[in-house]
């Protein structure tokens, strides 16, 4: 027989709960850790507001912060403390002055009975199922040596425990003052954090349960926190018939065989102003057509910008966006972290069901997402949207405009299953524009290159180059020997005529 | 002598007075505070019922000794409390008659150790003498 799952406790923020499994198993003590300024409070007001407080009688016990200046500070996020008792055990200004202070005794000695007793007094007349005390560290004042602490602390949590309360206690661990003592004796740790990158969330220890390890991103905004699970491609599968999307350019799906296929990664390179975004986008109004949705990430070009370009060639991007199977989202420099994106791009597959997503380009990805691991990042994304069935469009800008040919950037190629390049070529003298497949995983391909062209009528794609060579340099030269008819009288954007 | 005896408390800090009575209190003595050199010499001044004295030094100067000699004189036993640990404090407690030298913060289970022997000796004395 196996044993039922316990049952969780919401801690009030979505993604701590997705992080911890569920939540909080209760009856419990958790430590709250980290240091001043990274939301530790806020995370305990979301924990005592997420349950119904007529039957989980929460109580905040406050030993710093005065009760007044907390119910001030979380109306102004928005939480309601309505029904949150407040034990406050601050000191009153009172005591500055020479009334209240004194040094006969410890504070141990003269404090430790006192508050104790209002604990208990407080904790039997209220029965409390969620207790938020901040912070624990302020009871080793009120212990002569550190084995008192630990062995008051204990039973204070087992006091709380015994009454049926899930406990999250915040601590203020500095190197001067280490707070390990406290992290062993709780069944669980969460640790807050605040770097150069961002504000970040981890979970150490959750006795009795799995956790998602490693850090999260973490934001503490008008609302109060929100945190972001840190993407991990294989939870999410998705079942998805890996079929070719086509991009209704007869010619550039012949190239393709088919069209990208659902649940694969492409990129599409080449130099700036190429047509890359175009060509992506095309893909996404013939799955428009389909009734299915894509949404662009786009992180340098305007809305407006692209919006308009892609009107001048035939894309209808705006009646697109009226019936839902378009949208645009610009994506302002440091403005996320990865884990965040990562959450808002989740949301738009797992809640609007988008079948195709481009990031607008992974150079904006690299420049506008705060973090050290980029590629990491873009790889877990890429890989739960490929789980999921999504095609993903990766536009990777190639900085030289002719020259030696370079598949990608950024180290990227390695994620990809689809590869196609832009590129520009000299022919007599007159720029114009080749493309190519350069892999494909699931089919084969179209060896050759072919001419495209972007016009206001839409994308044009030539017949194979096949009586050029050298195309990859961008220097293309005519072979000697065509053949009988050389296909350049089949409908070539070529003009025959101008061959040398 | 009594346990019930009066317990003259000498202290400048009120808080600090009224934590001695608070613990004491509970432990069934009485105190009688004085917060000034006034408040000590009238404590003097009635001094049948005082079975000790403790004399936080803290805040008063050279005066404070005068009025421990003037315990010594009524035969009330007495401890100094001092705020830090001064050979020249303990010395100077000792010759002006005081029984002991305590350094703050006091442990109060080892004040009422203490105060319970010296009452219980004084009493003893008494007891003799009679």
């Amino acid at each position: 027989m196996t044993k039922a799952p316990p049952t969780r406790l919401p801690t009030g923020i979505t993604g701590l709960d997705e992080i911890l499994g569920g939540g909080l198993i209760p009856a419990r003590a958790y430590l709250l850790r980290g240091g001043p300024g990274t939301g530790k409070t806020t995370v305990g007001l979301h924990f005592l507001t997420s349950g119904d407080p007529h039957v989980e009688k929460p109580l905040f016990i406050t030993m710093g912060e005065p009760e007044a200046q907390i119910r001030k500070n979380a109306e102004a996020v928005g939480f309601d403390l309505e029904g949150v008792t407040f034990l406050d055990l601050s000191p009153s200004s009172a005591f500055f002055s020479e009334v209240q202070s004194y040094d006969i005794f410890a504070p141990a000695e003269v404090e430790r009975e006192p508050t104790t007793q209002q604990i208990i007094a407080q904790v039997d007349m209220l029965k409390p199922q969620r207790v938020f005390l901040d912070a624990m560290t302020q009871f080793r004042y009120l212990a002569s040596d550190t084995f008192q602490f630990r062995k008051q602390a204990l039973s204070f949590l087992r006091f709380l425990i015994e009454q049926g309360a899930t406990v999250l206690f915040t601590s203020e661990g500095s190197h001067e003052a280490p707070d390990d003592d406290l992290q062993f004796m709780a069944d669980g740790v969460i640790h807050l954090d605040f770097a150069a990158e961002g504000r970040t969330l981890g979970v150490s220890k959750f006795r009795g349960s799995d956790f998602r390890s490693g850090l999260h991103a973490m934001k503490l905004s008008a609302t109060g926190a929100e945190v972001f699970p840190r993407l991990l491609p294989e939870s999410y599968q998705q079942e998805f018939v890996a079929e070719a999307l086509p991009s209704g350019v007869p010619e550039l799906d012949e190239l393709l065989h088919g069209g990208f296929e659902r649940g694969t990664i492409s990129v599409i390179s080449g130099p700036t102003g190429v047509g890359k975004t175009t060509l992506g986008l095309q893909f996404m109004k013939e799955a428009a057509g389909r009734g299915e949705r894509s949404v662009v990430y786009t992180f340098e070009e305007r809305i407006g910008t692209l919006l308009h370009r892609a009107e001048a060639v035939h894309i209808p991007v705006h009646a697109m966006m009226q019936r839902g199977t378009l949208s645009v989202v610009q994506v302002e420099p440091l403005q996320w972290t990865p884990d965040e994106f990562a959450c808002l791009v989740r949301q738009e597959v797992e809640r609007n069901g988008t079948r195709i997503i481009m990031l607008d380009s992974t150079t904006g990805y690299r420049l506008s997402l705060r973090s050290g691991d980029l590629v990491g990042h873009l790889h877990a994304l890429c890989k739960y949207l490929q789980n999921m069935g999504v095609a993903v469009l990766l536009i990777s800008e190639i900085e030289a405009i002719t020259g030696e040919f370079r598949a990608t950037e950024a180290g990227i190629s390695y994620l990809a299953d689809n590869i196609v390049f832009l590129r520009y070529i000299e022919v007599q003298g007159e720029l114009r524009r080749a493309i190519g497949v350069l892999k494909k995983r699931l089919s084969s391909f179209e060896p050759t290159l072919r001419e495209i062209e972007i016009t206001r009528y839409g994308i044009k794609v030539g017949k194979p180059l096949t009586e050029l060579r050298g195309i990859l340099r961008g220097m293309p030269e005519w072979i000697d020997a065509p053949r009988s008819n050389g296909g350049r009288d089949e409908g070539h954007i070529y003009d025959p005529g101008r061959r040398p | 002598m009594k346990a019930t005896s009066m317990i003259l408390a000498v202290d400048r800090n009120h808080r600090n007075l009224e934590l001695l009575s608070q613990f004491l209190g509970r432990e069934g003595y009485q105190t009688r505070p004085a917060a000034t050199l006034e408040e000590f010499d009238q404590a003097l001044v009635e001094a049948n019922d005082l079975g000790l004295a403790l004399v936080d030094i803290a805040g008063f100067d050279r005066a404070i000794w005068e009025r421990c000699e003037g315990l010594r004189h009524h035969k009330i036993p007495f401890l100094v409390i001092s705020p830090k640990q001064s050979a020249a404090i303990q010395q100077a407690s000792l010759t002006h008659g005081a029984r002991g030298v305590l350094i703050k913060p006091l442990v109060v289970r080892e004040l009422l150790g203490l105060i319970g022997s010296l009452l219980e000796e004084d009493a003893d004395q008494g007891e003799a003498e009679g």
